[in-house]
């Protein structure tokens, strides 16, 4: 068994053209389900003329209506904790989560009954065993173990697998590195911003990580898990493998997962999932290869149906052939390449935090960063990028990023600073390094341009 | 089906059954056994594409 590469490999190797099947028998019963279970979703089909017995094609998918976070938010304003979004009596369920809040301050509730919660488990085991994590490993997740959902499955899943699970809950970063040294994990879970920060911990400490058990991570919560320079990084100050996964509250888990060939993007779980990707201005669907956002139907999650929700998350999708495990599930190159919300506005130059750190992580003498937006003269937008060099000459660092910066954004002049020494904060989840203090004009959100 | 699959299957079934006709007759580590029981082979059903259907009514 362990020698098997695929999780599910009748699935994961299945022709597209039966993929296909699979996905529209899989989407009727899901609509079929929403519509006789979720009154509100009843009226939403209702409204756009849809019913199970007439999706004859997966193109029949573009019939329903799009699912925003604001409409879910609203449902759930109007019927509060959880909205009218339930499938099943509230009794039933086993498990309360919530969004971490990476968009919009109110946090999105939800509820996983016990069969979903062992499939959110069971999403995680095809990322798990994708990348080579195996019933002999030592798991440690260096995780917070609170509401939010982030490694919850992970950790189900780890046990599925039979691998020794060591939950890293309520310690210290010292004492979180020291256990997956003197445990010999072998396997790490975390962002790949904590990754960095355990790998600098253990520099402290004088601990060796690359001479340590652990031989893979698994990385997730942030777009920085298929940024190149990121993860080359992380593999290089710990000595093992670095996978990327993305998941979210509202789907309960992981949708996506890096390989063991690690082909510069992860595959869709597609036997669970339909995946779209659409221009986020026009809605219209876009190729293979072209940037959009990803709009994802689950198949997985009963207790709270989910059909055509609008991520924010910015992809390209490229076809299965791209990689060479033998999977048919196609790929997002690059993974998650940020959020529709994330680009920043200077000066009349586009700014995504993704690229910044990809330029900024190239320098390896850079421990932590952070991107600061403010008015100059009141009429002025600046960008400066604070850095942390502790080692190297960082006059010469400092020089070489602000033309790197400038030459990558058509020549806009960033400010870049050098910061104290562990001054610049450090995250556990997901991280925040944009601080936007920007003049704000008229209402709340409006800003200047 | 292979063999081994199909085995799995049946039990699932047996479980099934189990709970929806004599959940009452079951003490307590016995039927909560079976329910989570059934709520993880749901997912090899599921794997299998044997349209499990959903489980909600069993307290699955």
């Amino acid at each position: 068994m362990a020698d098997q590469p695929y999780w599910n490999p009748r699935h994961e190797t299945m022709p597209r053209e039966e993929l296909a099947g699979l996905q529209l028998r899989k989407l009727r019963r899901l609509v079929e389900w929403a519509d006789a279970s979720v009154p509100w979703h009843s009226k939403r089909l209702r409204d756009a003329g849809v019913t199970a017995d007439q999706l004859e094609s997966l193109d029949d998918l573009r019939r329903i209506p799009f699912l925003s976070r604001d409409e879910w938010m609203r449902a759930q304003q109007d019927n509060p904790p959880f909205g009218s979004i339930l499938a099943a009596p509230q009794e039933r369920a086993i498990r309360y989560h919530m969004t971490s809040g990476t968009t919009g301050s109110t946090p999105l509730r939800v509820l996983d009954s016990m069969k979903d919660w062992e499939w959110i488990a069971e999403m995680w085991c095809y990322g798990l065993w994708g990348f080579g994590v195996r019933p002999a490993d030592t798991l440690f997740v260096a995780f917070g173990y609170a509401t939010f959902i982030g490694f919850w499955g992970l950790h189900y899943a780890g046990e599925k697998l039979g691998c020794l699970v060591l939950p890293g809950g309520a310690m210290t970063t010292e004492q979180r590195v020291k256990q997956i040294v003197e445990m010999g994990a072998t396997v790490v879970a975390s962002t790949p911003t904590y990754a960095l920060r355990m790998a600098q911990e253990a520099r402290e400490l004088g601990l060796d990580l690359s001479g340590s058990s652990v031989r893979l991570l698994i990385l997730s919560g942030e777009p920085a898990g298929s940024i190149p320079a990121t993860k080359r990084l992380i593999e290089e100050q710990w000595g093992a493998k670095a996978g990327d996964t993305a998941g979210m509250t509202e789907l309960g888990t992981i949708m996506i997962f890096e390989c063991s060939e690690q082909p510069g993007g992860t595959h869709l779980i597609e036997d669970h999932y339909i995946e779209e990707v659409v221009d986020p201005i026009t809605d219209e669907p876009v190729g293979y290869g072209e940037l959009g956002e990803r709009v994802v139907t689950s198949f997985g999650r009963g207790f709270i149906p989910v059909l055509r929700y609008r991520t924010r998350d910015l992809v390209v999708r490229q076809p299965a052939s791209t990689c060479t495990c033998g999977r048919t599930f196609d790929l997002y190159e690059g993974g998650i390449r940020g959020r529709v919300d994330d680009m920043k506005l200077i000066r009349g130059t586009n700014v995504y935090p993704r690229a910044v750190e990809a330029i900024v992580r190239e320098y390896a003498e850079i421990d932590e960063f952070q991107i600061h937006l403010y008015t100059e003269d009141g009429i002025r937008d600046e960008i400066e990028v604070l850095v942390e060099i502790p080692h190297g000459d960082a006059n010469a660092i400092l020089a070489r990023l602000t033309k790197s910066l400038a030459d990558a954004h058509e020549g806009l002049r960033f400010g870049v600073r050098q910061a104290e020494n562990g001054s610049l904060p450090r995250f556990e989840l997901k991280a925040k390094r944009v601080v936007d203090e920007r003049v704000v004009i008229g209402g709340e959100g409006e800003r200047r341009t | 089906m292979n063999e081994g699959e199909q085995a799995v299957a049946d039990a699932y079934g047996s479980l099934q059954r189990a709970l929806a006709e004599h959940r009452d007759d079951l003490a307590p580590f016995a039927e909560r056994g079976a329910t989570k029981a059934l709520a993880v082979l749901w997912q090899v059903m599921n794997g299998l594409d044997l349209d499990p259907g959903q489980l909600y009514e069993l307290g699955v």
